[in-house]
């Protein structure tokens, strides 16, 4: 048997120690305490907890919430960027749109938040616009676009925070997949514009694009900032719900709390094992 | 000028202004005082708040050192340690499974996975300073940091390394005449990235910092709750001034060069 070198076994301990042991600790840690094996209230074993979890809807409207949040910023992204991609990727491959495009990913979760609410607020900067063009004639008049039951403020948080990330993706791609050489052919067989942007520039983004969308979605079902600031108390996100259920002053609801940690950790390990098994090319970032 | 070439000028300068009007906003508001509805500019500018940072006791200063300290050292710390176990990872027969295994504490919501490991950190007396986040915070970036090296250990640098190897050369001087070279720029990026996510985290550092370690993002958010909306747009600002700068510094060299 050929003998480690040192440095592979330091690597190995790296890995563990700071990625593998504390999701091992971590995970078990919130299992163990939602099935009542541990923690102080706890008298143990016992399915209590999980029971009155689901004795309401919250959970479920609550990853689903999560998910729809995710799924419509994303969409907006992805079309956008696209669309930025396919019509002016040389205008956003140099000059001053390539360093345009950067701002938004100068800006924390919590700045993002914190602009929009100044912005779409009632009394933000849209409303007093709104209200000197004569379009409204009081604070009251204006729609309310933050903490509304639509979630329109969180979607165009997060719609602005993750357009930078995927219109360099896709002018990116544009580029490394020679699109543009695959539409000229299309044009010079007969193809029309619309039919190249529709049968060879949108699909070869979206299929080379996927595996990103999916990892993007996945860290948006966590987000916490713009959801904490630009939402409603219901329904709540589920990084929203756990921190309440765990960080509040209800000792009772804490079990409960880490049975949501422990169902969020099952699906997304699930969704990202699923993503990297089917993403054929390496993983890397 | 025809109608569509208007149209999609028009289409720019509105990305334009979307990607610079939230910038040029949060500076206005810093240096705002009394903005009463409807006036849609402040109606008093003043530097009454830069002031308050510099020489009052506004805790923003020191919430901007104690932000700085810890996303240098996450960086730091991330990028050393990635770049050596990166390497481990890439040449290893089990490369697939173990890259999972990394992948799995940086898709988890920070949050939720402080919440988790919060108790552990009790047990260390990790809570509540700044040694427990740098800790925390390096448990999301690590794993980043190992992601974004294992691309670079292809099959080009361990052809390069066996080369010196056949021709004399110790391992350590193939580190370093041949792989950090090739490897400086990526080190260097990699360096920032790992700097923004310390940056920019939140949920995590308010969980096991406790409220008590005041980074930027918490002293943000403590604004935003008071209603204090001119310290907390100032606050936005240093938040925002280290990434624009390193964004800049990102794309002027960094990218130019690897062109």
């Amino acid at each position: 048997m050929s003998k480690q070198k040192p440095i592979h076994i330091i690597s190995f301990l790296l890995l563990f120690v700071f990625a593998i042991l504390p999701l091992i600790l971590g995970f078990g840690f919130a299992l163990a305490y939602s099935f009542g094996l541990i923690g102080g209230l706890n008298q143990g074993f016992t399915l209590d907890n999980w029971s009155a979890l689901f004795e309401n809807n919250d959970v479920v409207i609550s990853f689903l919430y999560s998910g729809w949040l995710a799924i419509a910023s994303l969409t907006l992204s992805v079309v956008i960027s696209m669309a930025i991609a396919i019509f002016f990727h040389k205008k956003f491959s140099k000059g001053i749109y390539s360093y345009l495009v950067y701002m938004p990913l100068a800006f924390p979760s919590i700045v993002a938040a914190f602009f929009f609410a100044q912005f779409l607020g009632n009394s933000g900067i849209l409303s007093r616009i709104c209200y000197q063009l004569g379009i409204i004639d009081n604070i009251q008049s204006f729609p309310n676009l933050v903490n509304d039951q639509y979630s329109f403020g969180i979607i165009v948080a997060q719609f602005f925070l993750s357009l930078p990330f995927f219109t360099l993706l896709y002018t990116g791609l544009y580029q490394t997949e020679r699109i543009d050489d695959y539409t000229q052919l299309a044009n010079s067989l007969g193809a029309k514009n619309r039919q190249s942007i529709f049968r060879i520039s949108i699909p070869i983004l979206l299929k080379k694009s996927f595996p990103n969308i999916v990892m993007y979605f996945i860290f948006k079902i966590g987000a916490y900032e713009v959801p904490l600031l630009l939402g409603r108390s219901t329904p709540e996100t589920v990084s929203v719900l756990a921190v309440r259920k765990l960080q509040k002053f209800n000792l009772y609801d804490i079990p409960q709390g880490y049975a949501v940690a422990v169902i969020y950790t099952i699906i997304i390990l699930s969704l990202l094992m699923l993503v990297l098994k089917t993403n054929k090319n390496e993983y890397d970032i | 000028m025809s109608t569509t070439f208007k149209k999609r000028n028009i289409l720019l300068w509105l990305l334009a202004i979307s990607f610079i009007t939230p910038i040029i906003t949060l500076f206005f508001l810093s240096f705002s005082k009394n903005w009463r509805f409807p006036a849609i500019l402040p109606q008093q500018f003043t530097f009454e708040n830069w002031s308050y940072l510099f020489f009052s006791g506004g805790n923003i200063a020191p919430s901007f050192l104690i932000s700085l300290v810890i996303a240098l050292s996450v960086a730091l710390f991330a990028t050393l340690l990635g770049f050596i176990t990166s390497k481990y990872i890439a040449y290893h027969k089990y490369r697939k499974k173990l890259l999972m295994l990394t992948y799995f504490p940086f898709a988890l919501s920070p949050v939720i996975f402080a919440l988790c490991l919060k108790y552990y950190f009790i047990k260390m007396s990790l809570t509540g300073n700044v040694q427990g986040i740098i800790l925390a915070q390096l448990i999301i970036a690590f794993p980043y940091s190992v992601i974004f090296f294992t691309g670079f250990w292809n099959q080009r640098i361990k052809q390069y390394e066996d080369l010196v190897s056949t021709l004399g050369g110790t391992t350590s001087y193939a580190f370093r005449k041949i792989v950090m070279p090739i490897a400086k720029s990526l080190i260097l990026v990699c360096f920032f990235q790992c700097f923004l996510i310390s940056w920019f985290e939140f949920g995590l550092t308010s969980i096991i910092g406790y409220g008590k370690v005041e980074t930027l993002t918490i002293k943000v958010y403590q604004f935003i709750t008071e209603a204090n909306i001119f310290y907390a747009a100032l606050s936005c600002c240093l938040l925002i001034l280290p990434p624009v700068i390193l964004l800049w510094f990102n794309k002027k060299f960094i990218i130019q060069q690897a062109k």
